[in-house]
């Protein structure tokens, strides 16, 4: 094999022979259900690792092996985003970082691990928000692939990317690829903005977040969750003011665990520990080494399918659950008409005549295929209501305890935007 | 006094968590909150010996590395290849090529966790099969991985460590290019925490006589409106099943009608529109036709206590809990049932009815596990046996799980079963047979040029037996589909799937060591052209 000089990456260094030995037996010839036009050879091999450039939302547990992943098979630009700082607690599966590097920016210390262990990458981080970016930024890459936890990000980035397609220009369409994790069980799914069904299409598959009715957490108080809710939602702002509690000070979640464990001994509640306070007022989602694994190969074999077309990609939504035994399940996930991102129709919904303007506020808080905080409400040119700025605030404010009926006529259309989220949702409303 | 003791214990570990968790536990808190101090101690105590320093090899050992095993050798005796330079993480890419592959990928796996012990072994697994010693050696882990053996030397290794019931597990790994399977042979494994989420039973269509007596004393007319709406749904539950009883003849309900009716029964005792408390015992309701004293499940578990005098030497502690167990539920004082959970869902109650009905729990629990230890006691004088594993045992009596594994191998050696596998899981039998056929034919001194679609199918077809009946279509295409592709890439490990099995194998051998959660019983499956999983070659029942 002759020796190739890389576009992009060190230029004193050269792939050796037979670096790519096995990556090569499934790009120099189709397999029985390769798709036709699959053009094995050196074209592939030139595309892969000279031209082809890949985005990694996430240098995290996810991002840490997508980024090992994608060196290892070719890819050899590679850029990377991460806002976050290395914590002890990643430890355990970011296998890109060791003790001395607690405190340094993620994307960082993985890009240059990545470049040192496997010559010839190129890997360019950015340490900070994906939404410092700008469209023009995204339309540079060939394939983007999300491991994150946070929903809201990931909203963002799909949202963004089924935005920035363009019918005029084939170029425009970006694959995203999703993972995340949670214990032993992941999922992994491939988005073809405005093709295939989008993160939000599928919004209403999360679980549920715990969240406890304020009255319980005031009065009833069950559970040793509801003495730390107690601890952190109310005695917390009552006694401190307007600090906020930095869920990464041991100093603050001791004071929780004190407050929470008095809490729970008025009530002969069993159960406060250190560990679940810390639990809840984190949110922590237990995490390991090998379903990283797992889920990341998965979004990097999706990632190579689709940039070889060595084999037919994933259409599009693996689950996997491995507490007992190795299940998985392998699905279409439908597209959804009122996608509010990538549907095109609004959604409908239905309410008595007799809700307020905050009743509807609420219900859209809680809604699970929604999920939006602090939305603003409006219809043609009036303004229902808004969160922002103060003035328009507190202009809008009387018509909280308006009944929407008197606002919007039977089949009205209502739209709904919060700062969160890069779109708008079209509701269309019925009166029961 | 026992109970003091354990009292003790709890007090103990309340007052050391009330302080900052140290670095260790910081370190591991993700997992931790997986599989608790017990897992991580059982974690840190295993010695694994993984039988080569390929790219799968290397990513199993990350998996395990990284949340802290006690000690990993890799044997190895190969020199780097250029080959192996590029595509395994845990080499120093070319800079690696011409030293040793196991000393190269130890010191590279070790910086991943301080903690952890890793040792390179250049000795050829074959020659230390070949004596005394060497099999003393290998049976000397806790667990043995191995990833793309010849078909000769895996055998002889799986033989090895089948003779004995407590040699250590083997995880058998096969892969080719987006082709992969895994086999975990083990005669049993027990899990006392299998961590299931389907709910214990609460036992309320037969309830222990304090829950009994509250539903007796509570009068839906004479309680006051908060009261009322602050019952909590078992005790709803017992009272609706104690009227529903006196109208049926003692019986519970059964059709869906009757289930119906007594779901709206339920909702019919709410005062007002929103007492949550019967809206929930309403949802509950199906407890009470789905509760059984002893579930199915379980039920198959106990069919293999056996009495102490033929109790296997391997796992002979879970025995023993299990034969008590039998002893238990028909034991003329105890509740004819498994033993009561004491960990109770929420539920939409005061604060003073739920730490009532919890305390209940509590205490009925407690005596019901003193009745298990008196019994146990009775039926195995001379066992010494840890308390904590005792209580944990009672404790989640409702989800025990008891895999009897077979040899590896004891399915492709049943041509009736694999056969019949093919019909039902086709692409999943397919591709398992296909990877058989590789290694058979690798064994046998084939060049990897000379690997082709035909010479597969011949040898599948020797695998599966060409005189059974002609495969229908759908089988068909699935084995020329499996062939294809193991012919595309006899010899790759291409870094995806090495990473993929690397995560899959080390969380089936953390389940292994740790005894908690529960591993496969069976081949998994892996087709990354597909994206999917699936298990085969179970054990018949």
């Amino acid at each position: 094999m002759a020796e190739s000089t890389m576009a992009n990456g060190n230029a004193n260094t050269s792939d050796w022979q037979d670096r790519y030995y096995h990556v090569d037996q499934v790009l120099d010839r189709p397999g029985p259900r390769t798709d036709p036009s699959f053009a094995a050879g050196e074209g592939v091999k030139d595309f892969l690792r000279n031209k082809c450039k890949i985005l990694v939302i996430g240098a995290g547990g996810l991002g840490c092996e997508i980024l090992a992943n994608l060196a290892l098979t070719g890819f050899k630009d590679i850029h990377v985003i991460d806002m976050d700082t290395i914590d002890i607690s990643n430890l355990n599966r970011q296998f890109l970082f060791r003790p001395k590097d607690v405190g340094k920016p993620k994307a960082i210390v993985a890009a240059e691990f990545i470049m040192k262990r496997v010559p010839g990458v190129k890997v360019t981080p950015y340490y900070g928000k994906i939404q410092d970016k700008d469209d023009d930024y995204y339309l540079q890459f060939n394939l983007v692939i999300c491991g994150l936890d946070s929903v809201e990000a990931r909203r963002w980035m799909n949202a963004t990317l089924v935005n920035l397609v363009d019918p005029e220009n084939p170029e425009s369409l970006k694959p995203l690829i999703d993972g995340g994790t949670e214990g032993f069980k992941g999922q992994a799914r491939v988005i073809l903005p405005t093709i295939s069904s989008c993160y939000e299409c599928s919004l209403d598959m999360l679980n549920k977040p715990t969240a406890f009715p304020i009255c319980t957490i005031a009065n009833t108080p069950r559970l040793p969750e509801h003495c730390i809710e107690w601890a952190s939602v109310l005695e917390w702002p009552r006694v401190h003011g307007d600090k906020k509690v930095d869920t990464d000070d041991p100093e603050h979640i001791g004071w929780l665990f004190q407050v929470a464990s008095k809490r729970a001994r008025e009530f002969n509640i069993e159960g406060v520990t250190w560990s679940l306070t810390q639990g809840v007022v984190k949110n922590i989602i237990p995490a390991i080494a090998s379903t990283n694994a797992i889920i990341a190969a998965s979004c990097c074999n999706e990632a190579f399918k689709i940039a070889t077309s060595s084999a037919a990609y994933l259409d599009n939504y693996f689950m996997l659950i491995g507490t007992d035994g190795v299940y998985s399940y392998t699905f279409q996930y439908e597209k959804r008409d009122d996608c509010p991102v990538c549907g095109g129709e609004s959604m409908d919904i239905s309410i008595s005549k007799e809700w307020t303007v905050e009743r509807l506020i609420d219900t859209l808080t809680e809604r699970q295929d929604i999920q939006i905080k602090k939305p603003s409400l409006s219809s043609g040119d009036m303004h229902i209501y808004f969160q922002a700025p103060p003035q328009l605030e507190q202009a809008t404010r009387p018509n909280l305890e308006k009944k929407v009926s008197e606002l919007v006529k039977d089949g009205g259309e209502i739209t709904v935007t919060a700062t969160t989220l890069p779109f708008s949702l079209s509701l269309r409303v019925t009166f029961t | 006094m026992l109970q003091n003791e354990s009292q003790d214990i709890e007090q103990a570990s309340a007052i050391v968590q009330a302080h900052a968790p140290d670095s260790k536990t910081r370190r591991y808190d993700r997992q931790l909150r997986l599989w608790a101090a017990s897992g991580q101690a059982a974690l840190e105590s295993a010695r694994i010996l993984v039988t080569s320093a390929s790219a799968t090899s290397t990513s199993i050992l990350k998996n395990l590395v990284l949340p802290g095993i006690g000690h990993f050798t890799i044997l190895d005796p190969t020199v780097t290849a250029p080959a192996d330079a590029g595509n395994n993480f845990f080499l120093n890419g070319f800079d690696s090529v011409g030293k040793p592959r196991a000393a190269e990928a130890v010191p590279l796996l070790r910086e991943l966790n301080d903690s952890v012990e890793g040792v390179a072994d250049t000795r050829e697994l074959e020659s230390l099969l070949d004596s005394d010693m060497g099999r003393e050696w290998i049976k000397s882990f806790s667990l043995v991985i191995a990833h793309n053996l010849s078909a000769k030397t895996l055998d002889r290794l799986a033989e090895l460590l089948w003779e004995e019931n407590t040699n250590p597990p083997l995880i058998v790994v096969r892969s080719a290019g987006f082709i992969a399977d895994f086999y975990i042979q083990v005669h049993k494994h027990c899990v006392i925490e299998s961590h299931s989420e389907t709910n214990p039973s609460l036992r309320l269509t037969k309830p222990f006589p304090a829950l009994q007596a509250w539903a007796d004393s509570i009068d839906y007319d004479e309680v006051d409106p908060t009261e009322h709406a602050h019952i909590p749904f078992p005790i709803i539950l017992i009272k609706e099943a104690d009227a529903w009883r006196k109208e049926h003849d003692g019986n519970l309900p059964i059709s869906y009608a009757e289930q119906k009716l007594f779901k709206a029964q339920v909702i019919a005792r709410q005062k007002k529109l929103d007492e949550e408390n019967f809206e929930e015992a309403e949802g509950q309701a199906v407890r009470m036709w789905s509760e059984k004293p002893v579930s199915s499940d379980i039920s198959t578990l106990l069919t293999f206590a056996s009495p102490a005098e033929t109790l296997p030497k391997a796992n002979y502690a879970f025995h023993a809990l299990l034969e008590t167990l039998k002893l238990f539920v028909s034991h003329p004082n105890g509740p004819g049932a498994l033993p009561l959970t004491s960990t109770l869902p929420d539920m939409r109650t005061d604060t003073e009815s739920y730490v009532k009905i919890q305390k209940m729990y509590k205490e009925q629990a407690r005596a019901e596990n003193a009745l298990f230890k008196k019994i146990l006691k009775e039926a195995f004088p001379d066992l010494s046996i840890d308390e904590g594993l005792v209580d944990a045992f009672v404790k989640n009596a409702h989800h025990l799980k008891l895999i009897r594994g077979r040899k590896f191998g004891d399915f492709d050696r049943q041509r009736t079963e694999l056969q019949s596998g093919l019909e039902i899981f086709n692409k999943e039998v397919a591709t398992h047979v296909a990877l058989s056929a590789l290694f058979n034919l690798f064994s046998r001194g084939s060049d990897p040029t000379s690997i082709t679609p035909e010479s597969l199918r011949a040898e599948v077809n020797t695998l599966v037996g060409q005189n059974s009946a002609p495969l229908n279509e759908e089988v068909e295409e699935a084995i020329d589909n499996a062939v294809g592709e193991v012919a595309r890439t006899p010899t790759a490990d291409i870094p995806n799937t090495a990473a993929f099995l690397g995560g899959l194998v080390a969380q089936e051998a953390i389940k292994l060591i740790t005894k908690q959660y529960v591993p496969i019983n069976g081949y998994c499956v892996v087709d990354l052209v597909g994206s999917w999983t699936g298990l085969v070659g179970q054990p018949p029942a």
